[in-house]
């Protein structure tokens, strides 16, 4: 086991006890929801706007399916990772066929298309109040959900899950030939890859975590606010990632918990707390383009090379 | 027996003609040259031989089966492979990666696309590193793009062609933009590869086209003006009228 598993491993088990179980939750929420988009953004080099299509999408029909006939759990979960690939092949399958600006602005737009769906379906959505009622999975095994302890290690549980499919993928060929369209399209076409398709294989598995985050969302908080299928929600994901670093597997969860943390605890104490994630970003866009993942690294080599200087003039 | 033919070939973008009515042979087997000046349609003529542009009019024929309208990643897969007149590679990748990738799309299956590791297929890697070692490359394999020479870029965009394993290579001046030196070197390497392929060669430096070609077509202005030998061409008034009149007055 290598020393990044460790560390969020350790991670895992840490947060619960240093943040409420609940923020703590959301922050590998939140994470699933990042790799997902980085498969798009880091991997395949499409920057997507409308993440929270999928997101929303799936936490909507997942939410009134448990809300309305009670399903099972784990029917839940594949209900959301079903709806958020279905809605991301959709959507996938309109933006692949134009690329740079126009791709980026039609994420925008389908995006909004389905949150004004989403706004106008009052007596399914409940609109701008959101669905609330959401029941929580019950006892499973013995373990109750309804707490928060047992559905924080639910989720970190399909976190993990989740972080290990994501690295199988872009271990794959699959993730070579996506870096492959991100460094040189035309290329990749000429070697014998039909882009269009491999983007749209890259939108479904990323909507597919992103529903699967969805779903988890709306069992955490027992709601869908409106908020969710937003182009706010879209904008934080990325946000997030590039924070983190959009070059790297653990980019968007580095990404995830500085989002999050953020905005849980510092908005308590300070309402401006935007402004100091508005800061980080300009940070990372002038210095660290690769994100905190690109800033450690250049910290640990900083690091290396002042203890071996230290050595030599010691020695 | 001819593995590659058009049939009066045609590419128009409005009144232009790039290229209009060419029907050639590309016998199996053969090194066979494409001259003519700048912006005579050549390279043209190899976009629409692989699929990149759909033809005006015309058929393109590929081993006995009729190919045109066939889409540009498809092409590679029926053994025409194509290397690039500007460098055209992968930046971010080690050159294993780079010619890894063109092995993999020809690869004999496409089995664990999404699961299994990329570097537990020992097959794809093994004729990726054979690619690499055609070229010379073979003890640069870890090094990413960035740090090679120009020259060795160029040597790299043929191993990425050459690793589709085709049957028919279509080469967009190799040699562009290389020293006398890094010529030489590739001009050898193209001469190693005449017989184990057929290929098609445009080119600009004559000296090279004379040297290793076994027939060569000219073209001028969008249309082939004349095809045979090194020697007929050499000797040919009309050829030497178009394109090397500048060299012969």
């Amino acid at each position: 086991m290598n020393r990044k598993t460790l560390a969020i491993l350790a991670a895992v088990v840490v947060l619960p006890l240093v943040l409420r179980p609940a923020i703590a939750a959301e922050i590998w929420i939140f994470a699933i929801f990042g790799l997902g988009l980085n498969l798009l953004l880091g991997y395949t080099g499409l920057l997507s706007f409308g993440q929270s299509t999928f997101f929303g999408s799936a936490a909507y029909v997942a939410g009134w399916l448990l809300k309305h006939y009670g399903i099972n759990v784990f029917l839940a979960l594949g209900t959301g990772v079903f709806v958020g690939a279905a809605s991301a092949a959709l959507v996938g399958y309109l933006c692949v066929q134009r690329s740079g600006l126009y791709f980026i602005m039609l994420t925008f737009a389908l995006n909004q298309l389905f949150y004004f769906v989403a706004y106008q379906w009052t007596s399914v959505t409940g609109g701008e109040d959101g669905m609330p009622g959401i029941p929580r999975p019950g006892a499973f095994l013995g373990i109750d959900f309804r707490d928060p302890l047992p559905y924080y290690i639910f989720v970190s549980a399909l976190f993990l899950v989740s972080l290990w499919i994501m690295k199988r993928i872009v271990e794959s060929p699959l993730g070579r030939i996506l870096q492959a369209i991100r460094e040189n399209e035309l290329r990749a076409e000429a070697v014998g890859y039909n882009v269009a398709r491999f983007k749209l294989l890259a939108f479904v598995i990323g909507g597919a975590f992103s529903g699967l985050a969805g779903v988890l969302y709306a069992m955490l908080f027992g709601i869908v606010p409106l908020e969710a299928i937003s182009f706010v929600t879209s904008g934080n994901v990325v946000f997030a990632t590039l924070i983190g670093g959009s070059g790297s597997l653990y980019g968007p969860i580095i990404g995830s918990f500085v989002f999050i943390w953020l905005s849980e605890s510092v908005s308590t104490l300070w309402a401006r707390w935007p402004l100091l994630l508005g800061v980080a970003f300009v940070i990372v866009v002038l210095f660290f383009r690769g994100g905190v993942v690109e800033a450690w690294a250049r910290f640990c080599a900083w690091w290396q090379e002042r203890k071996w200087r230290s050595s030599r003039q010691n020695g | 027996m001819a593995i590659l033919e058009t049939e009066r070939l045609t590419k128009s973008f409005g009144a232009l003609a790039a290229v209009s009515d060419v029907s050639l042979r590309i016998e199996a087997g053969t090194l066979h040259s494409i001259i003519g000046p700048n912006g005579a349609g050549k390279t043209t003529l190899f976009n629409l031989l692989t699929g990149s542009l759909p033809p005006s009019s015309g058929t393109i024929v590929f081993d006995g089966r009729d190919i045109t309208g066939t889409p540009a990643h498809r092409v590679p897969h029926l053994g025409l492979a194509r290397s690039f007149q500007r460098t055209n590679v992968f930046p971010a990748f080690s050159l294993l990666d780079n010619v890894w990738v063109a092995a993999f799309a020809c690869g004999p299956s496409w089995r664990g696309l999404a699961w299994r590791r990329a570097d537990r297929y020992p097959e794809v890697r093994a004729r990726a590193l054979a690619a690499l070692s055609d070229v010379g490359l073979a003890d640069k394999a870890g090094q990413p793009v960035r740090e090679i020479s120009h020259g060795e870029q160029r040597q790299l965009e043929l191993a990425i062609a050459l690793a589709a394993a085709p049957r028919v290579l279509l080469l967009d001046e190799p040699a562009a933009g290389l020293s006398p030196e890094e010529t030489r070197k590739l001009v050898a390497l193209v001469r190693g590869l005449k017989g184990r392929y057929t290929i098609v060669l445009i080119e600009h430096k004559m000296d090279i086209i004379m040297s290793v070609s076994d027939r060569i077509s000219v073209m001028h202005f969008g249309s082939l003006i004349a095809e045979g030998t090194p020697v007929e061409i050499q000797r040919n008034p009309e050829v030497r009228r178009a394109y090397l009149g500048g060299v012969a007055a």
